[in-house]
């Protein structure tokens, strides 16, 4: 599943009707996919009684430049090309708030994603702008100090997340080098600071070409507007970006953080591994998700300690990261270990099936709105599998998520989820004070 | 005279004068009455889900204010009945399905949201209404439900907004029983008894009124399945307890409340008009500028990215219940909230009296932004076509938003400016002093 949508919160084949997939019109014109111009490629799912329209651009990068020296940089780039003026006199990122629309820019190790929710009747134009912005970039002093300022603004903010603290030190465990070993937001100010317009350049000139993209596009919006993409120039296409494991994987760690909380990871299967990373999130699914998880409905019950959990599933290898944290998080590690042992032994065939339908059940309503499916689509291009997406008209991740089997996931547990990486991040007295 | 906050953002205005309110494609929504029940359908090919919000007139007006919480409990009551001829409760039976459901109460109403897979729709809203139909109440499952809502409860507890918004609508509602917690206090709550649950059930459970919204996949559902929902209720309709209680004379227009936060919040609330006033397109628009406001206070300029800062100050322009209102809200995390909510104070006092000048197309086109990114959720295209067809006669709540912004002239802001945004009622929610 992809990060953000697990992060946010933020749920066949047989019959149309019975599998749960959109029902495709005649002309079978739901979805839609294509190349741009400059090569990349564009997917388009259209819905014409939603008024909104998310349109979003994926570019595979290294969140720390591709020399993996400058954490941060692929943040800062990616900022500063929605500040900076474009031809029109406006910027991307204005262009978005006067039309009452929002913008994000998600940096993870591997890549980037834009991220526009606007009106369906400016769709068009925020389409030209959009790949303007990044196809062809204007980016200057101005705009790389705004977007300085706003990295670090989130530095800040990340230094007192315990999940997404323990997510880099989990990551930065499990990977000896490339981007996923280091954290896409920088850990200190003077390393935002240090990022310059030159870099800044250098980076969009290589990671912001049509060619590396794919631009996803949710909602109320005509096939005709793809001719509004601004072609840019040409680049080499790109292959998603993988990082090597530390071998042998690291003993449990401490560390010293902003605040406390007890991270556990365990290496999965490779996006191309459909079934597999398709257990693997229904197992996530089943035990950790939010409010309907066994295991984090049991420990949210409590009211003091919490369990969060997500398989993100990446190109090669894809990872199971659990974050607990509260009063007793020390228990409540025990317990997501012993619920994942416990797990070895098949589930009853009735409790499997529910769990199964809860799943399916997730998997649509976590991609219910147009930013959800927009995000899902580009998340699995981005990673190499575009068809896998589990909002993909086709259907492979949910015939996927039918065939798995009581025996099948408890195989998969024995298989990736009996060694993990842990991380306590322990709280400086001084700081957290 | 007055300039707008953002002259920078006039630059933009050529660029999407009109073009926000072009047509646009129209979706397929149906609307109906029968037996009393109001059935809007709008079907979506492209969702791979069905959502259904049923609407009962049973809502915390049906209170007496010693029955302070027996509207959740009775609704709580029917998630928690069992169902499919075993100890399962519709709850826990329809998320084994592949579905969910859940509830508000509102001032009027009592209001489920029920979502599955369209494999699966017809058999959850066949559950939901046999549940809906004859609710268990007996002890065990009221106890169950009780507890459910005391966790509720004290989780809202700790939403320092949530609190605030309580605290002003109990001061501006004209019922004392509509004002009531909507889901009651841990005190209240452990008063009600199988047989209060019993009676207001069979009491205010009625047809009368009643709404059926459904959104999304429902082709797959089978042709009686919708009707089924409305037929579990009994023939009828019911009316308010008016309860009034003497308001208190006095000059203070704040209240406080302390409860276990991080930091000081403030709130303002003023009365606004609902969806069928023609005050409805310049509120929108108000409310969209307003917002912005806020942000630019607190914001650094240019950011794009979500930050502690931009979370923590917004505008709530609520039409959907009674009486209407705009709330502003500024959280004190990000340093001392005072000034950048004396500041929107100021701007709301001064749009009330000072003849705007200039293009206000770039506020609309925000205006129309906001309400069309706000509707993505089956569950809120659901609830805005109940409230539209309720309010207005009409479910496309797209249509009807964007031709009152459309239709709004900067004499219109500012005499809803003038009429709505004086003397604010404010809450302080404030951080509860710790023993060292």
């Amino acid at each position: 599943m992809s990060l953000r949508m697990r992060l946010a919160a933020l749920t066949l084949l047989g019959s149309l009707c019975a599998s749960g997939l959109p029902a495709i019109a005649a002309d079978g014109a739901i979805q839609q996919q294509g190349t741009l111009p400059h090569g990349g490629s564009y997917i388009l799912y259209r819905d014409p009684t939603i008024a909104s329209a998310a349109i979003d651009l994926w570019f595979r990068a290294p969140g720390a430049g591709y020399d993996n020296a400058k954490p941060g940089l692929a943040r800062v780039a990616a900022i500063a090309a929605a500040a900076a003026r474009l031809e029109s006199g406006t910027s991307l990122a204005e262009t978005i708030r006067t039309a009452g629309g929002t913008l994000a820019v998600n940096v993870y190790p591997d890549i980037v994603g834009v991220s526009v929710l606007v009106p369906a009747t400016v769709a068009r134009r925020v389409i030209a702008s959009m790949t303007a912005a990044y196809f062809a970039p204007a980016i200057d002093d101005a705009s790389v100090k705004t977007a300085v300022r706003d990295t670090a603004v989130l530095s800040v903010q990340q230094h007192y997340s315990a999940v997404q603290s323990l997510h880099n030190a989990l990551f930065a465990q499990i990977f000896s080098g490339g981007p996923a070993h280091i954290a896409p937001i920088p850990g200190t100010l003077t390393q935002v600071s240090g990022i310059t317009e030159a870099d800044v350049k250098a980076f969009a000139k290589r990671a912001f070409v049509s060619s590396n993209a794919t631009l996803t596009i949710v909602g109320d919006v005509a096939p005709s507007s793809i001719e509004a993409v601004t072609a840019g120039t040409p680049g080499p296409s790109s292959e998603p970006i993988d990082s090597p494991l530390a071998k042998p994987l690291p003993e449990p760690t401490s560390l010293p953080g902003s605040v406390g909380g007890i991270g556990l990871a365990w290496v999965g299967p490779p996006i191309r591994d459909e079934k597999a990373a398709t257990a693997m999130d229904f197992i996530s699914d089943y035990l950790f998700r939010y409010r309907t998880g066994i295991l984090a409905k049991a420990i949210d019950a409590s009211g003091d300690t919490y369990v969060t959990g997500q398989f993100i599933t990446l190109h090669d290898p894809g990872v199971m990261l659990i974050t607990v944290g509260g009063a007793n998080a020390e228990i409540a590690k025990t317990q997501v270990i012993d619920a994942l042992a416990k797990l070895e032994q098949p589930l009853d065939d009735a409790t499997f099936a529910a769990a199964r339908n809860a799943f399916l059940y997730h998997l649509a309503a976590d991609t219910q709105t147009p930013t959800g499916q927009s995000d899902n689509l580009g998340w699995y291009a981005a990673e190499g599998n575009a068809a896998y997406a589990p909002g993909d008209t086709s259907g492979a991740y949910r015939a996927q998520a039918r065939s798995l089997d009581p025996a099948y996931v408890a195989s998969i547990v024995k298989q990736f989820l009996t060694h993990p990486v842990i991380v306590q991040l322990v709280p400086n007295a001084k700081e957290s004070s | 005279m007055i300039s707008y906050l953002r002259p920078s953002a006039l630059l933009c205005a050529a660029l999407f004068v009109c073009s926000p309110f072009a047509a646009r494609a129209a979706g397929t929504t149906t609307l109906d009455r029968s037996g009393g029940v109001t059935f809007i359908r709008q079907q979506d090919a492209a969702s791979s889900l069905v959502g259904v919000d049923v609407v009962v007139r049973a809502g915390l007006d049906r209170q007496t204010l010693r029955q302070n919480g027996l509207a959740a409990l009775v609704a709580q009551t029917i998630l928690r009945t069992p169902v499919a001829g075993s100890k399962t409760s519709l709850l826990d039976a329809i998320a084994a399905q592949g579905g969910s459901i859940h509830f508000s109460v509102d001032p009027t109403d009592v209001r489920f949201y029920v979502a599955a897979l369209p494999s699966s729709g017809d058999a959850v809203l066949s559950m939901f209404a046999r549940a809906l139909a004859a609710p268990a109440f007996d002890p065990v499952t009221v106890r169950t439900a009780r507890a459910d809502l005391f966790a509720r409860i004290a989780h809202k507890q700790s939403a320092a907004l949530a609190v605030g918004l309580d605290m002003l609508h109990r001061a501006g509602s004209d019922a004392a029983n509509a004002a009531l917690p909507s889901l009651g206090t841990s005190a209240s709550l452990a008063q009600l008894v199988p047989d209060d649950v019993r009676a207001f059930y069979g009491k205010y459970y009625r047809r009368g009124d009643a709404y059926v919204s459904a959104v999304g996949r429902i082709d797959a559902l089978g042709p009686q399945t919708l009707a089924q929902v409305g037929d579990a209720l009994a023939p009828g309709s019911t009316t308010a307890i008016a309860v009034h209680i003497a308001p208190l004379h006095g000059t203070s227009r704040q209240l406080v409340a302390h409860r276990d936060i991080q930091a000081p919040w403030l709130i303002a609330q003023y009365a606004a008009p609902d969806a069928k006033s023609k005050d409805f397109g310049p509120m929108l628009v108000l409310a969209a500028f307003m917002q912005r406001t806020l942000a630019d206070i607190v914001e650094v300029p240019g950011v794009v990215s979500p930050t502690f800062a931009s979370n923590s100050v917004g505008a709530l322009y609520d039409y959907s219940h009674k009486p209407a209102s705009l709330t502003l809200y500024v959280n004190g995390g990000m340093g001392n909230p005072d000034r950048a909510f004396g500041t929107a104070l100021s701007v709301a006092n001064v749009l009330a009296t000072t003849k705007l000048t200039g293009s206000i197309e770039d506020f609309k086109a925000m205006a129309y932004g906001d309400f069309a990114t706000s509707a993505t959720t089956l569950e809120s295209r659901a609830w805005l076509a109940t409230i539209f067809a309720e309010q207005v006669a009409s479910p496309d709540y797209i249509a009807r938003a964007m031709q009152a912004i459309a239709a709004t002239t900067p004499a219109d802001i500012q005499r809803v400016a003038k009429r709505y945004l004086d003397k604010p009622t404010i809450a302080l929610v404030l951080p509860r002093q710790r023993q060292n």
